[in-house]
């Protein structure tokens, strides 16, 4: 596009944020020498941080090695040569990228990833990785253990969900201090889940600064720069730092009431993570509208925090199975999701709701049709449905989608003339 | 007289239509060419042609909007706007009490629900499948040997419509071979082809709230017997104008016309118009 406005706004955050993320990828090359740190494969959503901190582990997420492949424009090889294996065309991309990339000895950013001292599988909310984990544990040789963490049934967890998540997080203590040769050390726990506690809040807060118009950051694109520190370094000092500094960025761009554009023109409420092999020019289609998400539900795939859940150092055990089993997005139920993005369309002050279905993983989106039946016909809210996938770059039909962008933002740019409103809720 | 433009290039054919504006708005000409594969040109011969059907030179034309697909391609455009914009447009100008559009073109399929003003309310489109669109009547015509021209009003002769599993463009071909095989009436083959691509739409419509009136808009609206069809399984009556093909260029020009009359502006055209590509 020839005249593309500046579509997104750079900030001291995004800097540290990458020099924290090069961080963790040199500890993680370090480890790679001789387990050092230990090192411990995990899932973001829902994932338990601070009970590594208890041995001084360092975490390693196979989709973030994914997704790094896929805005690097790496991914199509590594998917292609897990396909050559016998991984059908059907199955979770993240997972073909990330088996792929240990077929092809490759990783995302080109430096070591060490033999992980635990494969830790918190299988919160998607069932594939049960298998995915499996496959790591085969492909390294490291030890395989199970989280099973209970699907949320209703709006609380039971006790004996909590219980039973408890007793195993309790087990995995056990086997690392096998593993490792180190004493658990519960006291450095506690204290990683006061940090997380600290970030949480002030990452709540950032949350709500959207709200406020213009929202000073867009919270779908750059929470996913936020994300990396949020999942890595929630549960450290450096992590409760970056989020201090990051909280008092985005406040002065808040007070100052400045916002990603020079005009902010729509404000949504994005479902759903992004097409990474294309980030960039998906930026861009909203960018062209001058439209903001001002609030998302990927950006809680690792926790929800702005409702007023954290974790608890006075019950670090039970609060770390509270958030895996009631407090990430993926783990909770559909009704939830939806009351979610009700609460971010009439709270947020949204114009609508864009909902990306990702194709290669059907536990996130089936049931998105409904949703969006729900926000037009029920709450008349507008709502855009558009299909490709997180890490595959063959289901991105970028005319396709763009068509579809810019027909729902000259629909609501229609209404607000016709009628001078632009959203029904 | 205010004299405005719309070209729709669409992946199959490219349609332009010129709309005068003397008090009451008028179609002035249309014009119609196979897209091929210079857009471009495709776009300027069919604007070409339609200023000299109406007698009027191109630079009488205040304003021209390009839709379709090939809606960035349009070297003399002043903006865009995309089909689904235009299309509920075009049909609330022609047929003001239009509530659900389903346009049907050579690769898209899409049911939009329209305001009073014609402004779109909701839409949804098919996805990355050409089943459903005039892509999957052209192939079925072609295996059975027959002219798009023919396919329509032969369906309506089907005592017995074959029952169509598949909706797939590419394996519909065999589906057709093996009815043809035991002996099959063309008139029953094609009347099922129509009802599966019928029921198809009448899917993705259910998506949204369909009320009356439904203009059928796009390039199959010239087939009676998917017209037909679609009025089976929907059980509603279709609008159709002898303008359905060139909705979209109609709506584009009503756009036009009314960014003329100052009666309608937009936040990114602006953009576009000082902008040769996308």
């Amino acid at each position: 596009m020839a005249n593309a406005p500046v579509s997104e706004y750079r900030g001291n955050i995004h800097q540290q944020q990458k020099e924290l993320m090069e961080d963790w990828y040199q500890q993680l090359d370090h480890a790679a020498d001789g387990g050092d740190p230990p090192t411990v494969s995990m899932m973001v959503s829902g994932n338990c941080v601070e009970l590594l901190e208890g041995f001084g582990a360092v975490p390693i997420y196979p989709e973030v090695n994914a997704l790094q492949l896929a805005i690097r424009h790496q991914s199509l090889d590594p998917i292609l040569a897990a396909e050559d294996m016998g991984y059908a065309a059907d199955n979770c991309a993240y997972v073909k990228a990330d088996i792929g990339c240990m077929l092809k000895g490759i990783t995302p950013t080109g430096g070591r990833m060490p033999k992980p001292t635990l494969v830790l599988c918190n299988f919160v909310g998607c069932n594939t990785y049960v298998k995915w984990f499996e496959h790591v544990a085969a492909f390294t040789g490291a030890p395989l253990y199970v989280l099973d963490v209970p699907f949320l049934r209703g709006e609380e967890p039971s006790a004996a969900d909590i219980e039973y998540v408890v007793r195993q997080l309790k087990e995995v203590v056990q086997l690392m201090e096998k593993l490792t040769g180190r004493k658990f050390d519960f006291d450095r726990f506690r204290q990683a889940v006061e940090h997380s506690r600290e970030t949480e809040e002030l990452w709540s807060q950032i949350k709500h600064f959207s709200q406020h118009q213009p929202a000073p950051f867009d919270a779908y694109f750059d929470a996913i720069t936020l994300m990396g520190p949020l999942y890595v370094y929630r549960a450290k000092k450096e992590g409760v730092e970056f989020f201090r500094s990051a909280h008092a960025e985005l406040k002065s761009k808040m007070d100052a009431g400045e916002g990603i554009y020079d005009q902010e023109k729509f404000r949504i409420v994005v479902e759903g993570p992004p097409p990474y092999p294309y980030f960039r020019a998906f930026r861009d289609m909203f960018a062209k509208w001058k439209a903001c998400a001002v609030a998302s539900t990927y950006s809680t795939v690792g926790g929800l925090w702005e409702f007023g859940f954290r974790h608890d150092p006075a019950r670090p055990f039970e609060s770390v199975a509270m958030h895996m089993l009631a407090h990430n997005v993926t783990n909770r139920n559909y009704l939830q999701r939806y009351d979610q993005i009700r609460r971010y369309v009439q709270e947020w002050k949204a114009d609508g709701v864009i909902i990306h279905f990702v194709k290669s993983c059907r536990l996130f989106s089936a049931g998105q049709g409904d949703m969006r039946d729900y926000f037009t016909r029920q709450l008349g809210v507008p709502t855009l449905y558009i299909e490709s996938d997180l890490e595959d770059p063959r289901y991105f039909a970028e005319a396709q989608t763009k068509n579809r962008i810019d027909a729902f933002f000259e629909s609501l740019e229609h209404a607000k003339q016709t009628s001078g409103r632009a959203v029904a809720v | 007289m205010r004299i405005a433009a719309g070209v729709d290039v669409g992946s199959t054919q490219t349609k332009a239509v010129l709309l005068g504006d003397n008090g009451e708005r008028s179609i002035l000409a249309r014009a119609l060419v196979d897209t091929g594969a210079n857009v471009r040109k495709a776009a300027e011969t069919a604007f070409d042609k339609c200023c000299q059907i109406a007698g009027i030179p191109q630079s009488e034309v205040g304003f021209v909007v390009g839709t379709g697909y090939g809606r960035y391609k349009i070297s003399f455009g002043n903006a865009q706007m995309t089909e689904i914009s235009c299309h509920a447009r075009g049909a609330h100008f022609l047929c003001p009490g239009t509530r659900t559009v389903i346009d049907m073109g050579g690769q898209d399929a899409k049911a939009i629900s329209v305001g009073p003003s014609g402004e779109v309310l909701d839409f949804v489109m098919n996805d990355k499948c050409a089943a459903g669109t005039g892509r999957f009547l052209a192939n079925a015509a072609e295996v059975m040997g027959i002219s798009l021209d023919e396919i329509g009003p032969l369906s309506l002769r089907a005592t017995r419509p074959v029952k169509i599993a598949t909706v797939c463009t590419v394996f519909v071909e065999s589906d057709i071979l093996s009815y043809l095989s035991q002996g099959k009436r063309a008139e029953d083959i094609m009347g099922g082809v129509h009802l599966a691509i019928a029921k198809r739409t009448l899917s993705l419509a259910r998506r949204l709230t369909i009320e009356p009136e439904i203009t059928m808009t796009g390039g199959v609206a010239r087939n009676i017997g998917m017209v037909r069809a679609l009025e089976t399984v929907m059980e509603r009556k279709m609008l159709v104008s002898p303008d359905a093909h060139y909705m979209g260029a109609v709506g584009a020009a009503v756009f036009a016309l009314e960014k003329l009359g100052e009666s309608f502006e937009s936040s990114v055209w602006r953009e576009h118009a000082v902008s040769s590509g996308d």
